[in-house]
């Protein structure tokens, strides 16, 4: 222990220990050579036997150090010193090496503080990993007595709790908003096991008929309409013209639902009532926490077989019930996205890692003489690597610092340009588990890049070395070849990484061809909230909608108006099942089916939506005249095969007790994305909103659609206006222009696109940046022998060809085996793409065209500079 | 560089110490050179070290506290470090040489024995 201290000391009191050992030699050799002296040996020589009988100097030097402190330490201290030297004297090398090594270190950091924080790390409810959702196809809304009947009938579940989307109006207050929130049942908050803020949670019975006017509010609501007020709870809110109080609020980082209703700011309970026996009308979302030591796929089995006995006793109701971790729900969409892109990174840090490799072999290929003298000095071959490697360290350490730098601000880009669509985005930031996966990289980068120099660099040939005046190639051809094949796999995970963004971007063009089967220019939209308005008849709702079309459209500057219940893109899905006049009665659960959207006059003229027969929605439609209904080409296809649709007639709610209500098709219109930019449209039905009873009475918000001569976005005060003018007291919300929500709607692929690209694009300068610091310095080294050539009459042209030939065989070799690669790999990113195949032929040639270009362009330029070589020069050189 | 040199002392590290100590106890404090010499004396040339292979053991024996170096004159009036043993230096060699004592007859006998 003692002696711990002492050598722990020593590091750093070395000059004095050194000064110390010093004085203590020279007076040993001193006390010999008066021996040899006094035994009759003239002076000189009895220095010369001190030395003999001594031993070598430095070596006992060595073990006194050795035996003094922590060699090792201390050693690393002075390889760090001497590596700064180094690195200090070549500044060009460093500052190219660290900038590569910066943008390796960093794009990663930052896509890892991405992926650490949307994917690895768990939601913050308590257990969260034992949290799943219950849904029809994994993704599907259930009724309410299915939901009674799992939670009843399942044995793998701890809890089974409901959420029903929910967005009331706050009114009676200054300005009336539209929110967003959600019904809970009353167990699904303790399931989580989160807390409110201040205030409770709903009591056991506040989920009944009557007693359920609470509410919970979120932080930023209570921030935003409170101010943030503790007395805020025990108040009453006015939402959709109902008194509800304010029991409680939610901390800060509180959200739910993680995924679908994710804007949730407020939570009121859910209370069933008569809906308990409701098998249709599907609008639960089910949530369950796992008993301990049930796995997923067990609950999953449970479930099968409780859905499969309901199946039987209520067909067509309890169809494809699946368990989904909860997880897997809120981040399943960006999971491919997301690794595919930490994948492309990763590319990129390893295309780096052989850039700086290769740029460290051929200076180690120069420290020849170096190395040589260091090991006759005697440093061992271990000694010799630990001395590359340290140096490898601080350079890799001065790439991840400023890579740090570069993560930081990149990873705040990232959350910047993000689309909304990632979720827990406002998680992402560099914490230290993003600060450890930079050291871990940091390192790894350090051996990878630096193993092959420093094996390279320790040397056998000891008197070869130092003869050969450091210009010495012992070993070169080796070292050659390693370079060429730093270069080669350069330019195979080069091209790997461009067939990923070429494919890419590709798709992004196929994504942007896409006829969304309406025109989005010049046209603006809005959400009306109705519901707690003072219009809440149907008959008066019919009229204050006909007046506001009629107002909004004599607006200066509108072309025409029209509305409907969810914009294309913009909403929900909502599937309704139908009945076709004259068919068999289909069975339970298997009846034709179409999204359901409820259009007003004008709609179909606003968006430019093309009817293929018949006419649109007019304002004649309503409740007096008969039902009317426009089917999208898809439904026409899909149901009349063959048939002209038009004249037909359906009816939905089909109830074998009442009489049918029926619809008459009157128009067929092309068909238009609805719900994903990507997805192929499903049947759709369009019905007149002035005649659909149900509509009037119950909708709670309209989606005005506005086309305008000029720009939509500087109408939208305007309209605002006009609808103020009816009831001041009408929330509004989503004013967006169509060509907005097309944007939205491409925003993943675009953003997924962007960093493809970016990433490529480092990729390809970085590989170019490697085939010519390879050409330079075997031009440089090929000095003399070009130069010979020159002077045998080789012609400036064959020099070139000479040069650019050498280059473009590794770049060729690296080329094929990146082709390989990408058809390995490429399939692997299917996912992301659209209407391009992951092998596409014509993203593959022009990759190839590309960067073989750059590699050209690359190596011509130290081809030139061979040509320029003096021969006469280059003869006297050395 | 490595030698045959570092094979012998490989050999002696484990009784290097206790040879110093040893020395130092009955002749009193002395420099590394009044050491070494005398290593060679007892050892009738067997032990054929480089001089400068004892400072280790002079180190570590330093560090554990078991001998004291001091800077002084020689006879011939050299400055050079005198080393001495401490008392904690002598309960050490103490120690060792039971142990040794008895490694040393564990091993005789065994030698005697086995054949």
């Amino acid at each position: 222990m003692r002696r711990f201290f002492a050598r722990f000391a020593n590091l750093f009191r070395r000059r004095a220990a050194e000064r110390e050992l010093a004085r203590e030699i020279a007076s040993h050799l001193a006390l010999i050579e008066d021996d040899f002296a006094r035994r009759g040996m003239p002076p000189a020589e009895a220095k010369l036997a001190a030395r003999r009988a001594y031993g070598g100097v430095e070596q006992a030097k060595e073990l006194h150090r050795d035996a003094r402190s922590f060699a090792w330490i201390e050693q690393r201290f002075q390889d760090l010193r001497y590596g700064a030297r180094n690195l200090l004297r070549t500044p060009g090398f460093t500052a190219v090496a660290v900038v590569a090594l910066a943008l390796g270190i960093g794009a990663n950091t930052a896509i890892f503080g991405v992926v650490n924080a949307v994917l690895l790390r768990p939601l913050a409810y308590r257990d969260a990993d034992r949290l799943v959702t219950i849904l029809h196809d994994g993704a599907a809304p259930v009724a309410a007595a299915n939901y009674i009947d799992w939670r009843g009938q399942n044995r793998s579940f701890e809890a089974v709790a409901a959420a029903e989307y929910w967005s009331p109006n706050l009114t009676n207050s200054n300005p009336p908003e539209h929110l967003t929130g959600l019904r809970l049942s009353q167990n699904l908050f303790p399931m989580l096991g989160v807390e409110p803020m201040l205030g409770r949670w709903f009591a056991a019975g506040e989920d009944q008929v009557g007693s359920d006017r609470e509410v919970i509010l979120g932080y930023r609501l209570w921030q935003r309409r409170f101010g943030g007020d503790r007395g805020a709870v025990g108040r009453p809110v006015t939402l959709n013209g109902e008194s509800y109080t304010v029991v409680g609020v939610m901390p800060a980082e509180f959200k739910f639902a993680p995924f679908w209703a994710t804007r949730a700011e407020l939570w009121a309970p859910l209370a069933l009532g008569d809906r308990v026996n409701q098998r249709s009308g599907r609008s639960l979302r089910i949530f369950a926490r796992l008993k301990r030591g049930v796995s997923v796929a067990q609950a999953q089995a449970d479930m099968a077989a409780v859905s499969a006995r309901l199946e039987r006793q209520y067909p067509g109701t309890n169809r494809d019930v699946v368990v989904t971790p909860l997880k897997e729900n809120v981040v399943g969409k960006v999971k491919t996205p997301l690794l595919t892109l930490l994948g492309a990174v990763g590319f990129v840090l390893l295309i780096a890692c052989a850039n700086v490799a290769h740029m460290l072999l051929a200076r180690t290929s120069d420290r020849q003489k170096e190395i040589a003298l260091r090991t006759a000095l005697g440093a061992s071959r271990a000694r010799v690597i630990c001395q590359f490697l340290t140096e490898n360290l601080l350079l890799a350490a001065l790439g991840a610092a400023a890579g740090l730098v570069l993560a930081w601000w990149g990873t705040r880009a990232l959350v910047a340009l993000s689309p909304a669509y990632i979720p827990r985005v406002e998680m992402v930031g560099i914490d230290t588990r993003a600060l450890l996966f930079l050291l871990a990289i940091t390192v790894f980068t350090a051996v990878v890049f630096g193993l092959a120099p420093a094996m390279h660099a320790s040397v056998r040939n000891l008197s070869g070395a130092l003869k050969e005046g450091g210009r010495g190639d012992s070993g070169g051809a080796r070292r050659n070849r390693s370079r060429g094949i730093l270069v080669a796999s350069e330019f195979a995970l080069a091209f790997v990484l461009l067939i990923g963004a070429g494919l890419m971007v590709r798709s992004f063009f196929a994504l942007s061809a896409v006829d969304p089967g309406f025109n989005p220019h010049n046209v603006l939209s809005m959400v009306v909230s109705v519901s707690g308005s003072n219009e809440a008849p149907a008959p008066a709702r019919e009229i204050f909608y006909r007046q506001l079309l009629e107002k909004v459209r004599a607006l200066p500057g509108v072309v025409v108006a029209g509305g409907i219940n969810h914009l294309p893109l913009a909403g929900d899905l909502w599937g309704w099942p139908f009945v076709i006049e004259g068919r068999p009665r289909p069975r339970p659960g298997e009846e034709p089916g179409a999204v359901y959207r409820i259009a007003m006059p004008g709609y179909f003229e606003t968006m430019r939506l093309p009817l293929l027969r018949g006419r649109t929605i007019a304002p004649s439609d309503d409740a007096r005249a008969p039902g009317v209904v426009v089917i999208n080409e898809r439904a026409a296809h899909e149901y009349w095969p063959g048939e002209d649709p038009i004249g037909k007639r359906i009816a939905f709610h089909y109830d074998a007790r009442t009489p049918p209500t029926w619809l008459t098709i009157i128009g067929v219109a092309v068909d238009a994305r609805q719900y994903d930019w990507a997805y192929k449209p499903d049947p759709e039905v369009y019905l007149a909103a002035l005649q659909n009873h149900e509509f009037l009475e119950k909708a709670e918000y309209l989606t005005l659609v506005v086309r305008t001569a000029g720009n939509p976005g500087d109408m939208a005060p305007a309209v605002r206006r006009t609808v103020w003018s009816f009831d001041r007291n009408l929330p509004i919300s989503g004013v967006l222009t169509m060509d907005r929500v097309v944007a939205d709607a491409t925003a993943q692929p675009r953003f997924e696109t962007l960093l493809f690209g970016i990433f490529a694009g480092v990729a390809l300068l970085l590989a170019a940046v490697g085939i010519y610091g390879v050409m330079n310095y075997s031009v440089s080294r090929r000095t003399r022998e070009i130069g010979i050539r020159i002077s045998l009459g080789a012609s400036r042209a064959e020099v070139v060809r000479m040069v650019v030939r050498q280059g473009m065989l590794q770049v060729l070799a690296g080329m094929a085996a990146g082709v390989g690669g990408s058809l390995l790999l490429s399939h692997l990113m299917a996912g992301l793409l659209y209407g391009v195949r992951p092998t596409d032929p014509l993203t593959f040639a022009m990759v190839t065209v590309v960067l073989g270009l750059a590699a050209l362009a690359a190596t011509s330029v130290p081809a030139r500079k061979a040509t320029r070589i003096e021969p006469m020069v280059a003869l006297r050189s050395e | 560089m490595p030698s045959e040199g570092a094979d012998r002392i490989a050999v002696l590290q484990g009784t290097l110490d206790l040879i110093v100590l040893r020395t130092l106890e009955t002749m009193g404090p002395q420099h590394a050179y009044a050491i070494a010499t005398r290593l060679q004396q007892i050892s009738e040339d067997l032990l054929h070290l480089n001089q400068g292979t004892l400072y280790p053991a002079l180190v570590r024996l330093e560090q554990q506290g078991r001998i004291k170096g001091t800077w002084g004159k020689t006879e011939s009036n050299r400055e050079a470090r005198f080393y001495a043993i401490t008392r904690a230096g002598e309960k050490a060699l103490a120690e060792e040489t039971l142990r040794w004592r008895r490694m040393s007859g564990l091993v005789e006998k065994l030698l005697s024995q086995g054949a």
